[in-house]
C-alpha cells in the first residue's frame, strides 16, 4: 500500500476510533483516573469488550486463512518495567497515548501538554534505545502466545476467552450498571462518596 | 438504539465496535491497532530537521518511513477529528481542564499543565520500553493472546493503581 493510501485509511479508521472513544466516555480523565482508583469501571468495560470482539474477529480472520497474527515479541523484563512506568504515566496524564488525542479533539486544554511531554518522552527513548537495547531484550522469548503454550488452535482458545469475557461483562453490568458511572456531565465524575464538608458559612449581614 | 447525537453509548457496544477496527488493520495493512509508536515517528521526523544523524539510530530509522508508520500517525490525528465530531454532534464539547483534576490534586491550571507534561513524558517512555500501550498491548496484544501483552497490561494496571492511589479520591 502506498504511503498516501495508508494515510487516508489511517485517517478514516482514526475518525471512527475517536468517535467511539468519545461516545464510550473512556477518554474522560475522570473515567481513567477513576478506573485506577477502582471507583469507576467504564474503562475496563470498554477495554474488555474491545478485546472480546478483537478475539472473535481474529479467530475468524485466521481461521479462514484471511490474515496472520502479528503478536509482539515477549520481553518479560521490558514488558513488566515498561508497563509499570506506562501505568504511572497514564494515571498522571489521565489519558493513554491514544485517548490524549480524543481529549484534544473534545476540547480539553491540558492534553496539549500531555502530547508535548509524550513526544519528548518518545524522543528521549529513541536516543536512549541503543544503550537500553540489551536490557530490553533480556530474557526475550520471541513470539509466545497462550494458544502456543497450551497447544490448542488459536481460534478455539480465542472464542473461549471471548465467551468468558462476555460473561465477565454481564456480571459487571448486573453488579453496577454502566449508566450509574456516567455522572451528570457524562464525564465520569460522580458526587463525592463521603458527605461533603459543610459549606463555609457566609458572614451574616451586620445588623 | 444508539444515536449519533447521544452523549454516551453503552461501553460494551462502543468497545466491541472498536474491536471491529482490527478487521481493516489486519486485512489491509497486516498489522494490529496501535498508537504509541506514532509518537516516535512524529518526534523523530521533527528531530531529523535539527539532527540528521538521528537516522543512524536503527530504532529511529525503523519508525521514520513507510506506510505502516504514517498510517499510525494518521490514525491518531483521526482520533482527534472523530472525537471532535462526536462531541459536536452530542453537545459535549469540553473546554479548559476537566473538573476531576482540582478534586484529585488541588492544582491550579499551571500545576496541571506541568503534571500533564510529566505524565505524557513518563507515559511514552514506559510505552516505548514495553513496546506498546493500552491499544497495542491492551486491545491488540490481548486479542492475540500474546503472553508479553498480558504481562504489560497487568504491570500497567499495577503502576496506574499505585500512582492514582497517591492522589485524592476522585469521588
Amino acid at each position: 500500500m502506498s504511503v498516501l493510501n495508508a494515510v487516508l485509511l489511517g485517517l478514516a479508521m482514526g475518525i471512527v476510533f475517536g468517535f467511539l472513544l468519545e461516545k464510550s466516555r473512556v477518554f474522560e480523565p475522570a473515567v481513567i483516573l477513576g478506573q485506577f482508583q477502582l471507583r469507576n469501571f467504564i474503562m475496563l468495560r470498554v477495554f474488555l469488550a474491545g478485546v472480546a470482539m478483537g478475539l472473535v474477529v481474529l479467530a475468524a480472520l485466521t481461521g479462514f486463512g484471511l490474515a496472520r497474527l502479528a503478536p509482539k515479541a515477549t520481553l518479560p523484563v521490558a514488558d513488566a518495567v515498561g508497563g509499570l512506568i506506562l501505568g504511572a504515566g497514564i494515571a498522571l496524564a489521565g489519558a493513554c497515548p491514544g485517548t490524549v488525542l480524543a481529549q484534544i479533539g473534545a476540547g480539553y486544554r491540558d492534553p496539549w501538554f500531555t502530547l508535548a511531554g509524550g513526544l519528548l518522552g518518545a524522543l528521549a527513548f529513541t536516543y536512549a534505545e541503543p544503550a537500553l537495547a540489551p536490557w530490553i531484550g533480556a530474557a526475550g522469548q520471541g513470539r509466545l502466545t497462550l494458544d502456543m503454550l497450551l497447544g490448542v488452535p488459536f481460534w478455539v482458545l480465542a472464542l473461549v476467552v471471548a465467551a468468558v469475557l462476555a460473561l465477565v461483562l454481564r456480571a459487571m453490568e448486573s453488579w453496577r450498571p454502566w449508566r450509574a458511572e456516567l455522572g451528570e456531565a457524562a464525564d465520569g465524575l460522580l458526587p463525592p462518596a463521603a458527605p461533603a464538608p459543610p459549606a463555609a458559612g457566609r458572614p451574616l449581614p451586620a445588623e | 438504539m444508539a444515536r449519533l447525537t447521544d452523549k454516551a453509548w453503552s461501553p460494551y457496544l462502543a468497545g466491541a465496535a472498536i474491536g471491529l477496527l482490527q478487521i481493516p488493520a489486519f486485512l489491509l495493512l497486516g498489522t494490529a491497532l496501535g498508537t504509541s509508536s506514532s509518537y516516535v515517528t512524529v518526534a523523530a521526523a521533527a528531530a531529523e530537521v535539527f539532527d540528521p544523524g538521528i537516522r543512524a539510530i536503527r530504532y529511529a530509522a525503523a519508525h521514520l518511513d513507510g506506510a505502516k508508520n504514517w498510517w499510525q500517525v494518521a490514525l491518531v490525528v483521526g482520533i482527534a477529528l472523530g472525537a471532535l465530531l462526536s462531541a459536536s454532534l452530542s453537545g459535549t464539547r469540553r473546554r479548559g481542564i476537566a473538573p476531576v483534576w482540582r478534586r484529585a490534586t488541588g492544582l491550579g491550571p499551571g500545576g496541571r499543565f506541568g503534571m500533564a507534561f510529566v505524565g505524557g513524558f513518563v507515559m511514552l517512555l514506559g510505552a516505548r520500553i514495553a513496546d506498546g500501550c493500552t491499544t497495542g498491548h491492551g486491545l491488540s496484544g490481548m486479542a492475540q493472546l500474546a503472553i508479553g501483552s498480558f504481562i504489560a497490561v497487568a504491570a500497567m494496571f499495577a503502576g496506574g493503581i499505585a500512582t492514582a492511589m497517591l492522589l485524592r479520591p476522585v469521588r
